[in-house]
């Protein structure tokens, strides 16, 4: 037999191995049906739209009869002065969030875990996750009320005589970012420890039990069993998050803004929203143009992590 | 049996087709969706007046009001045609509606036989139709506003520099009337009352600098340099070439920033001034604790109104027209010009969206809504209901029936305050000597309109009314207002430009008082590319409009 004879007969298998797989596991197949439609009508569907970035796009004249106009939208806004600014700003504030939010969460989930009441531990897990739930235009005004010049943070530091003049954080470039982080941390944090409970609950409680035979005290469980038990969890989610890096929010900052801290509040999608809808003649591609430079900066910090992560032999997402 | 109950039956058919067939000739009743680009209050389902429009004309509306950004909810709504309300006000950023091409060309509809009204109205004595028409001829928008019939009469609703009146009494009735003295006054005051009458802080002088409202933060020095409002720009009047410029970026401009300085490390202004949005700018405002600032009237108007409803009439504005100090301005006495002659509100009001299935109707109700009859109602309300005539025959309001008029509740349904805004109406005066607005009606202006407190006050300080701290209105430069000239384009530039001036002008006021001229300079530096764009555009766009109001009179 002849290796390409061999080659063949083992693909006839595989191929074989493959539909006898399928037959068996139909139900789960069919199950499967109504997500693929849903992530092609969303996900993949609205991927025409692109199109419009290399037009100067009209509504009213749709797809086809919008004039063609080259890379000229991308080169608006690569050549702004300030489109460069909105890119760090978006990048420091999601990597804010995207650090302090995850150390907090798996912090908080951690202490959680420890909580041997459950009554006090359902308590403080409703009272952490609640926030999750507001409104950002909600959010941002009891942000404004806190943080303001007149606001309750300014009137205890000036009460306790840690200031003689009202901390304007809302004016100063310097706090925004952290501002931001603060606030998206005290709302996200206990919705961000659903997903690791649930990780820290399928750790099989004989390692715990082994490790406390050791001779392992609390704080060495939490650091042999607990945190390598949600190891995995956390690796896919930070791959995921790191694809989202290009997504700061846009809500908090829109409704936090204002000029004095413009260098650091825009974001890509502020800048976008400021050229496309806040001129004079809505330009539409302004917003596509850079929602794609957004899609594909994202999809390399994507790959680009979960390639790390497999040199790094860790666990991977694809 | 049977056979009675369906001849019963087609009887009653066909008695159901009687009023139908009868009623033949009444059009058919039609509902209308309607959008401001403006908050506006929801009229109630039996309001008075859209009750007595349904019954004549057969129209209906159905409203919806401007919650949120103009400029992006315009978007949206153009970006689906299936969206575009009939009726379609574009609130300030109108331009857009007309550059998108969703709203219809209303020439054709009117004609002289069709519509005499408002083919009366388009050739009023004060109307260039010319300025009012697109690059093609078209006209999209007959303006809400600004024409006149008869006598005009002139009242102040627009720019100024604005004060408590409490302080003026306090001062013993003496009105500033340059900027120094504005500042001093405001200072001697707040430093003796440093929280209002409910305990809380005054705040001594309050800019809002915000998205379109920034106007409050940029327009100030054309008026201390005695023009009216023309936008962001000077026109120089008695120039043959009507020079144009930004005077935002001019050396004349900088003593108002100095000062504001100034004023911001005295604590006369505070650091919230430049985070704060219009909804705390606002009920500041109505907490009477905000002692000036500078603003347009109508912009304020429910701030006003909720201070009167308190029972706060000492909180309530008085408008001054300041101008710059002799000393900025190398020793020049300069004149003060805050209210224009009358301008139409060019591309301001109802379009009627290509997506309308009856536009001639619509502008048929236009047209009919502008018959004396229907003004009144619209303007006054019904007689002996909402006014009454005195004792010389005059049309008037008591007390109370004006105050009505402060009350959103009762306007809700009594009368038809989003459809007023928005359509072609008649203002001036009517053929008898009445105001057409009830407001400018001399015998409401100087009585009912009043409270005590103000007819006092004016007392005390020697006038009869508002504008008589005013000088006579300016007559109207034959470009208009430079305001209502459309960036379309160039408009990604004058975005740029505004940008640059909402973030600079608040870092101008707040820096510290030794780098003050370091950071003017910067500034300058920053905004002097865009300026000049947005300069040399406007300058052209000048000189279009005079050519074509010059060109009109000649016919």
């Amino acid at each position: 037999m002849t290796n390409g004879a061999v080659r063949a007969s083992a693909e006839k298998g595989k191929i074989g191995h493959f539909f006898r797989t399928l037959g068996k596991q139909y139900q789960l197949m069919i199950m499967s049906v109504p997500m693929l439609l849903y992530v092609f009508l969303f996900n993949y569907g609205p991927l025409w739209g692109w199109l419009t970035a290399f037009q100067d796009y009209q509504p009213r004249k749709g797809l086809a009869g919008s004039k063609w106009v080259g890379l000229k939208n991308f080169e608006f806004l690569f050549t702004h002065n300030t489109f460069f600014l909105a890119v760090r700003n978006t990048f420091a504030m999601s990597l804010i969030n995207l650090v302090f939010g995850t150390v907090s969460s798996i912090l908080l989930a951690v202490l959680l875990n420890e909580v041997r009441n459950r009554a006090f531990k359902r308590t403080v897990q409703t009272v952490t996750y609640l926030p999750h739930f507001l409104s950002m235009v909600i959010v941002a005004g009891m942000a404004q009320n806190i943080f303001s010049g007149r606001g309750t943070l300014n009137e205890i530091l000036m009460t306790l005589g840690l200031t003689n003049s009202p901390i304007l954080f809302l004016g100063e470039g310097k706090y925004f970012w952290w501002l931001i982080g603060v606030i998206n941390v005290w709302k996200e944090v206990g919705w961000g420890t659903i997903i690791y409970i649930a990780a820290m609950t399928s750790i099989d409680p004989s390692l715990y039990e082994a490790a406390a035979i050791d001779g392992a005290g609390r704080f060495q469980r939490i650091l042999h069993v607990t945190l390598p038990g949600i190891k995995s969890t956390f690796m896919v989610l930070l791959i995921m998050n790191i694809g989202h890096l290009m997504e700061a929010g846009f809500e908090l900052q829109y409704l936090l803004r204002s000029g004095l801290v413009m260098d650091y509040s825009d974001t890509i999608d502020i800048f976008a929203l400021n050229y496309s809808f806040g001129t004079a003649n809505p330009h539409y591609a302004y917003g596509t143009a850079a929602g794609m430079f957004k899609s594909i900066v994202g999809i390399i910090l994507l790959l680009g992590a979960n390639r790390i992560a497999r040199a790094l032999d860790e666990e991977t997402l694809i | 049996m049977k056979k009675f109950l369906a001849t019963l039956l087609a009887l009653a058919m066909i008695l159901g087709l009687v009023p139908a067939v009868l009623a033949d000739d009444a059009p058919e009743l039609i509902t209308i969706t309607a959008f401001k680009g403006a908050a506006f209050d929801q009229p109630t389902d039996d309001n008075k007046i859209f009750k007595k429009i349904e019954e004549d004309f057969g129209i209906k509306f159905e409203w919806e009001f401007l919650a949120g950004n103009l400029d992006e909810t315009l978007g949206l709504k153009m970006a689906d045609d299936e969206s575009l309300p009939d009726l379609f006000d574009g609130g300030n950023s109108a331009e857009k509606l007309e550059n998108a091409g969703v709203l219809i060309d209303l020439l054709p509809y009117i004609s002289e036989e069709g519509t005499p009204n408002l083919w009366k109205h388009l050739h009023g004595t004060n109307v260039k139709l010319d300025q009012l028409l697109s690059e093609d001829g078209e006209l999209f928008i007959i303006p809400n506003f600004g024409v006149i019939y008869n006598q005009e009469i002139k009242r102040h609703n627009g720019p100024a520099f604005f004060i408590q009146k409490k302080v003026i009494a306090w001062n013993d009735y003496k009105v500033p009337k340059t900027l120094n003295e504005y500042f001093d006054l405001i200072e001697r005051y707040l430093a003796e009352n440093p929280k209002n009458e409910d305990g809380l802080d005054n705040i001594g002088f309050h800019i809002l600098s915000k998205t379109w409202r920034r106007f409050c933060l940029i327009n100030p020095v054309q008026h201390l340099m005695g023009r009216p409002n023309d936008g962001e720009v000077i026109v120089d009047i008695n120039d043959p070439g009507w020079h144009t410029e930004t005077f935002i970026n001019q050396p004349y401009a900088k003593p108002y920033y100095a000062k504001l300085n100034e004023e911001f490390h005295k604590g006369v202004i505070i650091p919230d001034s430049f985070t704060m949005d219009e909804d705390t700018y606002k009920s500041d405002l109505a907490k009477g604790t905000v002692i000036g600032m500078f603003d347009q009237t109508w912009a304020f108007n429910d701030c006003t109104a909720s201070l009167l409803n308190q029972g706060k009439y000492e909180d309530t504005y008085l408008a001054l027209p300041l101008v710059y100090d002799p000393e900025y301005v190398d020793g020049k006495v300069i004149e003060e010009h805050y209210i224009n002659g009358t301008v139409m509100n060019k591309d301001r009001g109802f379009g009627i969206s290509i997506n309308c299935k009856y536009p001639e109707r619509l502008v048929k109700l236009f047209d009919a809504l502008l018959s004396d009859e229907w003004q009144i109602i619209l303007h006054w309300g019904f007689e002996g209901e909402d006014w009454y005539y005195d004792e010389n025959g005059r049309m008037n309001m008591t007390k109370e029936q004006y105050d009505h008029r402060n009350d959103a509740q009762w306007k809700r349904a009594n009368m038809a305050e989003p459809l007023y805004d928005g359509i072609p109406k008649k203002e001036g005066t009517m053929d008898n000597g009445n105001a057409w607005d009830p407001s400018v009606q001399d015998e409401i202006y100087y009585a009912s309109s009043l409270t005590d407190y103000d007819k006092e006050f004016m007392a005390k300080c020697g006038v009869e009314a508002w504008e008589d701290f005013f000088n006579k209105p300016l007559e109207c430069a034959p470009y208009g207002e430079a305001w209502q000239i459309d960036k379309g384009p160039i408009d990604e530039d004058y975005q740029t430009w505004c940008l640059l001036q909402e973030q600079w002008l608040p870092k101008v006021i707040m820096a510290d008082p030794d780098k003050l001229d370091e950071t003017w300079d910067e500034f300058i530096e920053v905004i002097n590319p865009t300026s000049k764009i947005y300069t040399d555009f406007m300058q052209e766009e000048v000189l279009k409009l005079v050519e074509k109001a010059l060109g009109s009179t000649a016919q």
